[in-house]
């Protein structure tokens, strides 16, 4: 159990929150040029690093709105959140 | 109103706790985001929606409760006609806020049941159920905030100090007052 601070509603449980994978995954612009290769490459696979790691969440249970955190998926160490749109500061 | 069977048949009495349902109370969902939603609103109802999150504001007869940044819910603060499923207000904002394409108004008076527990021990109860931590909500007059009671999803609304409406989908509305009634007897 760790404490997630919703960019829109403050600091709630984690239970109230749904991961949904990493952050800043592209679309393609035309997916029609892609080999299966790359288009697997963009639709399924994801870092899943032990570390650091860029990740969407949503506040399931409370406004219901997308934010992005960068978490320490060994410590579940909580970096930073940031807000929809925005540009991952780091990298 | 539709013609349903009310989930919560009585008001019940614990120890500090009174717990009943309020009924028919009109609720409409509302969604939307630019200055022109807002003001538009405002100048329908006579009151502004709350901007500050986990807030609401009141007039005389309703009251808006903020869920989201784009999402508020307004009910009113009396019961209304039990024979008559039309509101004024509803079908005036729809009007003003649907038909322009300025947001969405939906009628969520019957998707909703609402709770009203009143006493000193409201949070005593919530706590063994809610992740959320009431510490400053308890005290913070017209505080509002959406969150888990038994991984059920609510709206809790601090009307006023020891007086809490609570807002749950009417499917889930049966489960969670044999809860309440369990759990408060126990108290
Ligand atoms: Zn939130």
């Amino acid at each position: 159990m760790f404490i997630i601070n919703c960019p829109f509603c403050g600091e709630r449980d984690q239970s109230e929150f749904k991961a949904g994978g990493e952050a800043h995954i592209e679309r393609p612009k035309q997916p029609t040029e892609l080999n299966d290769e790359e288009w697997a490459e963009y639709l399924f696979m994801r870092k899943n690093i032990k570390g650091i790691q860029f990740e969407r969440w949503n506040h399931a249970h409370g406004c219901r709105k997308w934010f992005n955190m960068l978490r320490d998926t060994s410590n579940d160490e909580i970096k930073l959140i940031y807000k929809m749109g925005e540009k991952s500061p780091i990298e | 109103m539709l013609n349903y069977q009310s989930s919560i048949k009585e008001e019940k009495t614990y120890s500090g706790l009174i717990v009943k349902e309020v009924v028919p109370v009109m609720k409409l969902n509302l969604r939307g985001k630019n200055r022109e939603f807002l003001s538009t609103i405002g100048k329908n109802i006579n009151m502004t929606l709350p901007l500050e999150a986990n807030t609401s504001s009141s007039s005389d007869n309703y009251t808006s409760m903020w869920l989201s940044p784009d999402e508020w819910m307004i009910i009113s603060n009396y019961t209304a006609d039990k024979e008559n499923n039309n509101y004024q207000i509803e079908k005036l904002l729809f009007s003003k806020i649907s038909k322009t394409n300025l947001g969405a108004v939906t009628d969520v008076s019957d998707q909703f049941v609402m709770i009203n527990l009143k006493g000193e021990k409201i949070f005593d109860l919530l706590s063994t159920g809610c992740p959320f931590n009431f510490n400053e909500f308890k005290k913070k007059n017209g505080a509002v905030t959406q969150t888990l009671l038994l991984q059920i999803d609510v709206i809790i609304h601090l009307k006023e100090i020891n007086t809490v409406n609570l807002f749950v989908r009417r499917s889930f509305s049966e489960h969670l007052m044999s809860w309440i009634d369990d759990a408060a007897s126990r108290l």
